[in-house]
């Protein structure tokens, strides 16, 4: 099932296109990576995709009542703000105006406990999520995500300032989800590594050179643009692994 | 400082208090809850900018009724601070849209043309410059029934919203991109926030003052969220507090003899202060 497809979609800021038309279309149970270099254009695709910029010419087409989690970086959460962790994951309950109903904290207790247990965060319910290491705080962000039960997740760098074992959790989390759930991810990341792990399929964007490529995570991770792009790199990356080929079956087929 | 009252005396001249009271109490809880979104948004500027332009349209309507032969509505003064408070608001919040540097300057200029403009109509208006001194500064002599009952309607419709609508105030504040993405209508949010907060700041200015208006905007707040653990309990903390501030500092003026604003602010600051070594001990348990 399609949940988001994009049609010729430009994106880019006050009237200019940043990158090439853009085609691609978002199943359920698929894993997208949105790779690109710092500057790349990525973070520019991906509010566009989800509808935070308006796109320069095209379109995003969404499944009627596709319910959409997102993920932003850390670091625009703002440690200064109470909150306990319970409080933040109940903040991810409401859309549309359901804010306006006050039985959706009651009602949504089980959904809280739920997206808790599934990021492996119980525990840490009752913490002030400002004292959280940024592992646990990613962990965190994801279950306010998933408390809202989304069919699609859009992560922003989810692994940015991550030692390499929390970040390997976290796409080890991500990808668990996906297959248990059937849910569908958009993970933009300058990070390559978790590419031929985890993702099905991938963009590649670069802004300098005018470039929007999409396709599965094998062929994007075979194309001379992206070995162009990022050299040794790329070079360095695994083929797509048996692990990998595994994740690439949805839950739901 | 001169004689004040003594506790008792206070209370047994109650009549006489108790508009000029219940007003700051009212006021500092109403302004003590936005005050929480004004202190987590960075935006403490904003209110010491909104209430200088209150005061500027409390200014103007005085101007208007005296020197243009203004009548009615024209020179009610509560309309000309809610004109240019709302006039304000808005150019702030387009201005937001811009850089932080950007919206800093605006608000700056806000902030001085609202402080020149009400001492440069002030020179217009000498037989009312106690009124503007008091609307400045904060007085217990201009508080009258009426008022008492603006600023408890303007608190309880306020309030009302507030507690209803909590949560999609909290999300566009503190989550704004993911309101947004989850469909909360985040625009409409972010204006009723802001207008809510325009016409509690230019009631408030209009009846206790600019500077006391400023202080219960920010320093409950500023407390409150040091104390509370998480949003919803820094609201009702911050609405106790600013509650407390009021009424706590009409009452230490009457008993020090000090200009009523003067003291609602100074016991702001105390409290706010205070925050910073209990929140420590709490942290240490």
């Amino acid at each position: 099932m399609t949940l988001l497809r994009a049609h010729s979609l430009r994106v880019g800021y006050a009237g200019r296109a940043i990158l090439p038309p853009l085609d691609l279309a978002v199943d359920a149970g698929r894993s997208w990576a949105l790779v690109g270099r710092n500057g790349s254009g990525k973070t520019t695709a991906m509010r566009t995709v989800l509808g935070l910029l308006p796109p320069i010419a095209g379109l995003v087409e969404r499944a009627p009542g596709l319910r959409v989690g997102y993920v932003p970086q850390r670091a625009t959460v703002d440690a200064s703000v109470p909150g306990r962790v319970l409080d933040v994951v109940r903040a991810g309950l409401d859309h549309g105006w359901s804010f306006l109903d006050p039985r959706v904290p009651l009602r949504g207790r089980r959904a809280i406990r739920d997206a808790l247990e599934a990021t492996d965060a119980l525990d840490l319910r009752r913490q002030p999520f400002a004292r959280l290491s940024e592992g646990q705080k990613q962990r965190v962000l994801i279950a306010r995500s998933l408390v809202a039960q989304p069919a699609l997740m859009v992560l922003d760098e989810p692994t940015s300032a991550l030692d390499p074992v929390s970040e390997d959790a976290i796409f080890t989390l991500l990808d668990r989800l996906r297959r248990e759930r059937g849910l569908a991810l958009i993970i933009a990341s300058h990070q390559l590594s978790y590419v031929p792990r985890f993702a099905t399929h991938a963009v590649l964007v670069d802004r300098e050179h005018d470039l929007a490529l999409a396709g599965t995570a094998a062929e994007i991770l075979a194309a001379p643009a992206f070995h162009a792009r990022y050299g040794a790199a790329a070079a360095a990356l695994a083929a797509p692994t048996a692990q990998a080929a595994d994740a690439r079956e949805p839950a739901d087929g | 400082m001169g004689e004040g009252l003594t506790v008792e005396q206070f209370f047994e001249l109650w009549d006489l208090f108790r508009d000029a009271a219940l007003t700051g109490a009212i006021a500092g809880a109403l302004l003590g809850l936005l005050g929480v979104y004004v202190v987590l948004r960075r935006m403490v500027f904003l209110s010491a900018a909104v209430s200088q332009a209150a005061g500027c349209g409390v200014a103007l309507a005085f101007y208007a009724r005296l020197h243009l032969g203004a009548t009615g509505l024209l020179a009610d003064p509560t309309l000309g601070a809610a004109a240019l408070t709302l006039i304000a608001v808005a150019l702030i919040v387009r201005g937001g849209r811009q850089t932080p540097a950007a919206r800093d300057g605006l608000l700056g200029v806000i902030w001085l043309l609202g402080a020149a403009g009400t001492l440069a109509i002030g020179t217009r208006i000498v037989q009312d410059l106690a009124d503007i001194d008091a609307l400045l500064f904060g007085t217990a002599v201009a508080v009258v029934p009426e008022d008492v009952t603006l600023v408890a309607a303007t608190a309880a419709i306020i309030g009302a919203l507030h507690l209803w609508a909590h949560r999609g105030f909290a999300a566009v504040s503190f989550d704004p991109d993911g309101a947004r993405v989850r469909g909360l209508p985040a625009r409409a949010l972010d204006w009723t926030l802001f207008a809510t907060l325009a016409i509690a700041v230019s009631v408030c200015t209009r009846v206790i003052g600019a500077l006391p208006t400023f202080a219960f905007s920010v320093l409950p707040a500023l407390a409150a969220v040091r104390l509370a653990p998480n949003v919803p309990r820094a609201l009702i903390l911050a609405t106790i507090l600013g509650a407390l501030c009021g009424f706590g500092g009409y009452l230490l003026a009457s008993l020090y003899d000090l200009p009523v604003g003067a003291a609602q602010t100074l016991l702001g600051v105390a409290v706010a202060a205070s925050a910073v070594p209990i929140a420590w001990l709490l942290d240490r348990r």
